[in-house]
């Protein structure tokens, strides 16, 4: 995923003259160009059983559709192997979304009269666009060999891979058992990459990439970490036959799911367990728990300076430029982060909601920007916080589903004791509906409409104050 | 001259209360069912896959989908009132099928609602029996040799085609019919449907690959009224 | 190696969480639900789940029906495979329920396991909407099962030898591979082509994977395929004969008979004849 990478080493925290509320603006857009999963159209012509049979309301998985995901995205009854299909079958789904959209910020980074970039105004921008691409590749090469390659594109068609794993499913032919390895979605209970909005507001959690503020204009920039970013590890995952019980357990390298070892030779660790039961005539209600044991370099042991030309000056001498940055995989001075939470999912007829607790702590190094080899500094402590998330749906019918999701993040402890007690508090707002005028076993659409509005404490570019920003979408999504 | 009368009356009366304790007082409705056209040259059975039913014949036996006869005639077509007489109570006795060289016999049985349908295997081979209703249930049950018949009944009139799915040339039918009024006719094409009270009925013929024709015949007493069927004969 | 310590609350929690999912783990057991099913609570499920095979009628003619093979069952007809009461009868409720928790082995029909008892039980209310047979005729008795004998080899042999004389063999094959005389020319009842079931492939029949259901299958016949009803032919003791045979057919799956067979010399050698080692593509060649 492309992403704002964090400088790392020893810039001090006067240079990284950070415009938060505005990057926040944009990490937001780029969070929301990783595209969540979606019905996939490829596995319905597979089996041919139409989306409702899956989603409750594509991307959102329905009981049966995660049970079918469990179980390697196969439905288990020895037809599963790609030799039953026909041979000009292809596992391919591409999902894309045109749009109009309306983003607004209350506090952008203007000119002033102090200067370029002193003040704050007010910003609107609106107008016709669309999504980035995502092609999944799924399903099985054998008999309990399941596998899913996403490439991934912004929406200037520039590719990444956003999950990359191939999975023994049902090793010793045991549910207990299956073992996936590559670049994936954590076991989340509630799947950022089912979302059921896609604004740049509101096409992500909050909770799931929340970085402490160091300081009023200075965000975290050691080390970058979303438990809703795909993650890359190895993981064990087990289930019960009919999927009541979900247990998992991952080992995870510590690059927040970027290729090529970038930062050091360390693990992190995720455990997740769901227990779901039937509750008379409501339907399934599930409850689970999930964690996330992570670790993170705050220097590396060597650095690369590299010089590169530029130009010639006036006077015809050749001009470079210098640069030092951490040598990939010689990251050292690991401090660890946790993320932790408690999710539930209820169903009462067509309404459901899914509350979670999440609370997230990182160490007073990571949080203040420290590298561990120095000491910290004055007042600097480990930021932890608490955050909740209530998100919840009225399914109509399988053709119409109403969205609403509320979140907020209360610090419990800021990282300096200078800073205010709020700062860096987010509240997060979401109204969304989708209509599918059909619903069949081969591509799927969706009218969508969606607002959403977050207002995050002293995040504002330059005075430090409350940021509010919002957006309005309205598209067609539509996959195949 | 008027002694006369009373004694011819009289005669008359004697007679007609003969012939009225003779029996119901009946019309019969007889005539012949034949084809026009060219029918379909009906193919030998290849029963190589069972050696012992194969050894039965000394030439193949032939498909009975159409069966015919000189002058035309067309047999195995079930001729019965399909409207016009009450439904009437199954008889005591039962219609026998019978599985004998591989074949059904007969071709076609015609037999009522709810009367016992007894079905025995006379092979040295196991067939299964496989009615393929629409209205009626759909069973299906093995009959090895040397097995009792299998009993059964159908509830509600209908033309059912039977299969052996362990021997697919063996093609059968049920005419499961409500009254008492029906016949099958032998490869003259000939039927006669007799005792029919007076009244106004419809009179139908069913051939298993050419469908059903239906006329219209009032009895007003006992006389025989005259009904042929002529079947258009498809090529194929 | 790792500097990780791991939450003991954590896990706890998912020990604790893994320790009541098992004890309430409603996996294999298949037993009738303490829940009555209503159509109309059905209906909206069956036209979520069920109408892209099983039509918007009932009838089978679903939308992806002309893709899928086997075809989905037509309710309207109500002739059902797999039941525990008489050929040409109706199934037991029992019946309809088990076979949305089962799935259909080898065909588009899957578990349904993962739906709520009540969501099941509403299904089979409002899929017997659809036929008025259900409203004519009262659903067949079960049909006895008794008690299963001792597992022996003589018991294995003879049912050898009914599968012989009943003549299973001119459709299964004399392995039981669906390879026999009369395999390739058999028709469902709507004149669609169809296999005999092939027991080398798997122990998992349609109608389950129990030594019962295996019983129940040629007990009862599966109605709307040439497989037949062997009920008023077979008594009941042969009938569990012939079970422990059909076992030993399936050398692929292990299984008490099977164990029993390979102990003997004579089955020993016989499911040796049958299998291919040393081929050079993988482990797990089955012929």
């Amino acid at each position: 995923m492309e992403r704002w990478s964090p400088r790392r080493g020893k810039d001090s925290l006067a240079r990284v003259c950070t415009i938060f509320g505005y990057v926040l603006f944009v990490f937001a857009i780029l969070l929301v160009d990783c595209r969540p999963a979606a019905a996939i159209p490829a596995f319905a012509r597979k089996y041919g059983m139409p989306c409702s049979a899956c989603h409750l309301a594509w991307p959102m998985l329905s009981p049966f559709g995660q049970q079918f995901k469990d179980n390697g995205y196969q439905m288990g009854n020895e037809r599963d192997a790609p030799i039953f299909q026909q041979a000009a079958y292809w596992p391919v789904t591409f999902r894309m979304t045109p749009y109009w959209h309306r983003e607004s910020t209350d506090k952008a980074q203007v000119d002033g009269p102090s200067g370029p970039g002193s003040a704050e105004a007010q910003s609107t921008v609106h107008g016709f666009d669309w999504s980035g691409l995502d092609f999944h590749v799924a399903g099985t090469v054998a008999n309990n060999y399941s596998f899913y390659i996403l490439p991934s594109s912004d929406n200037t068609g520039a590719f990444h891979f956003e999950s990359v794993w191939a999975r023994l499913d049902n090793v010793f032919g045991s549910s207990w058992v299956n073992i996936k390895l590559g670049k994936f979605e954590l076991d989340n209970l509630l799947s950022e990459k089912r979302i059921l909005t896609l604004s740049s507001n509101g096409g992500f959690y909050q909770n799931y990439h929340f970085q402490p503020l160091v300081a009023p204009g200075i965000s975290e920039s050691l080390y970058t970490f979303g438990i809703g970013d795909n993650q890359v590890g190895l993981e064990w995952m087990g289930h019960s036959k009919n999927d009541r019980t979900r247990v998992s357990a991952a080992l995870l390298s510590s690059t927040d799911g970027q290729p090529g070892l970038p930062t050091s030779s360390s693990y992190d660790g995720f455990f997740a367990a769901s227990q779901a039961f039937e509750w008379g005539s409501f339907g399934l209600q599930r409850v689970g728990a999930f964690a996330y044991l992570g670790q993170a370099s705050t220097y590396f042991a060597q650095n690369l300076t590299t010089t590169t030309p530029v130009g010639t000056d006036l006077n015809g001498v050749p001009v470079t430029s210098t640069a030092t940055a951490g040598l990939p995989g010689t990251g050292t001075g690991l401090q660890s982060f946790r993320r932790y939470g408690l999710v539930g999912q209820f169903y009462i007829k067509k309404f459901d909601i899914t509350p979670m607790y999440f609370h997230g702590s990182d160490s007073a190094f990571l949080g203040t920007n420290t590298a561990s080899n120095t000491p910290l500094p004055a007042g600097g402590r480990s930021p932890s916080w608490n955050g909740a998330l209530f998100e919840s749906h009225y399914t109509l019918s399988p053709q119409l589903i109403f969205i609403n999701r509320y979140e907020l993040i209360r610090m419990s402890q800021q990282a300096f004791s200078t800073n205010p007690g709020n700062l860096g508090n987010i509240d997060s707002l979401v109204f969304g509906v989708r209509y599918y005028p059909f619903i069949n076993a081969r591509a799927g659409f969706a009218y969508h409409a969606e607002y959403a509005i977050v207002r995050q404490r002293g995040a504002s570019p330059v005075t430090a104050t409350d940021l509010t920003n919002s957006s309005l979408l309205f598209g067609f999504d539509f996959d195949f | 001259m008027r002694k006369s009368h009373v004694v011819m009356a009289g005669f008359a009366m004697l007679a007609a209360s003969a012939v009225a304790m003779a029996g119901p007082a009946g019309g019969t409705v007889s005539g012949k069912v034949t084809y026009e056209g060219t029918p379909a040259k009906m193919k030998p059975i290849d029963m190589s896959k069972e050696p012992s039913c194969a050894k039965m014949y000394t030439t193949p036996p032939v498909a009975e989908t159409v069966v015919t006869g000189p002058g035309n005639a067309l047999g195995d077509v079930v001729v019965y009132v399909s409207a016009g007489a009450p439904d009437e109570a199954a008889p005591s006795t039962a219609a026998i099928f019978t599985q004998k060289g591989c074949r059904y016999i007969p071709h076609i049985l015609a037999f009522q609602v709810n009367q016992e349908l007894k079905i025995s295997n006379e092979d040295q081979t196991s067939h299964n029996i496989h009615p393929l209703p629409k209205l009626n249930r759909e069973w299906n049950k093995s009959q090895p040799p040397g097995t009792p018949p299998i009993s059964e009944k159908y509830d509600k009139s209908e033309f059912i085609p039977v299969k052996c799915n362990i021997h697919p040339w063996m093609h059968g039918n049920f005419a499961v019919l409500k009254n008492s009024h029906y016949a099958v006719t032998p490869d003259t094409g000939a039927f006669s449907l007799a005792n029919l009270p007076p009244g106004k009925y419809t009179i139908t013929a069913w051939q298993e690959s050419y469908g059903e024709q239906t006329q219209e015949v009032t009895i007003s007493g006992s006389e025989t009224k005259t009904v042929n069927f002529v079947f258009k004969a498809k090529p194929y | 190696m790792r500097n990780i310590n791991i939450s003991k609350i954590c896990l706890s929690l998912a020990a604790a969480l893994l320790l009541v999912g098992i004890a309430s783990a409603q996996d294999s057991h298949i037993k009738e639900p303490n829940v009555t099913g209503h159509a109309e609570a059905g209906k909206p499920l069956y036209y979520r789940y069920c109408w892209g095979c099983h039509g918007a009628r009932g009838d089978g003619n679903g939308e992806n029906a002309p893709y899928v093979v086997p075809a989905p069952r037509n309710f309207v007809q109500a002739t059902f495979k797999c039941r525990s009461t008489p050929t040409g009868t109706l199934p037991q409720d029992q019946d309809l329920y088990n076979t949305l928790v089962r799935g259909f082995n080898f065909t588009n029909m899957p578990s349904w396991a993962a739906l709520t008892a009540q969501n099941r039980a509403d299904l089979v209310a409002f899929i017997k909407t659809f036929s008025p047979r259900w409203k004519t005729e009262k659903p067949g008795d079960p049909i006895p099962i008794p008690a299963e004998p001792k597992l022996t080899v003589d018991s294995i042999k003879h049912g050898g030898e009914l599968f012989q004389k009943l003549e299973c063999w001119k459709c299964h094959g004399q392995e039981g591979r669906g390879d026999g005389p009369s395999a390739s020319t058999l028709t469902d009842s709507n004149d669609q082509p169809i296999r005999p079931f092939n027991f080398t492939t798997s122990n998992r029949s349609k109608c389950g994977r129990t030594n019962q259901d295996l019983y129940r299958i040629f007990m009862t016949g599966v109605d709307g395929t040439p497989m037949p009803s062997f009920a008023d032919v077979v008594k009941p003791e042969d009938a569990w004969d012939l079970v422990h045979y059909l076992r030993t057919l399936q050398y692929n799956n292990p299984s008490p008979e099977l164990a029993l067979w390979l102990s003997t010399k004579e089955g020993h050698d016989i499911v040796e004849a049958k299998k291919v080692y040393n081929t050079n593509t993988g482990s797990g060649v089955k012929p």
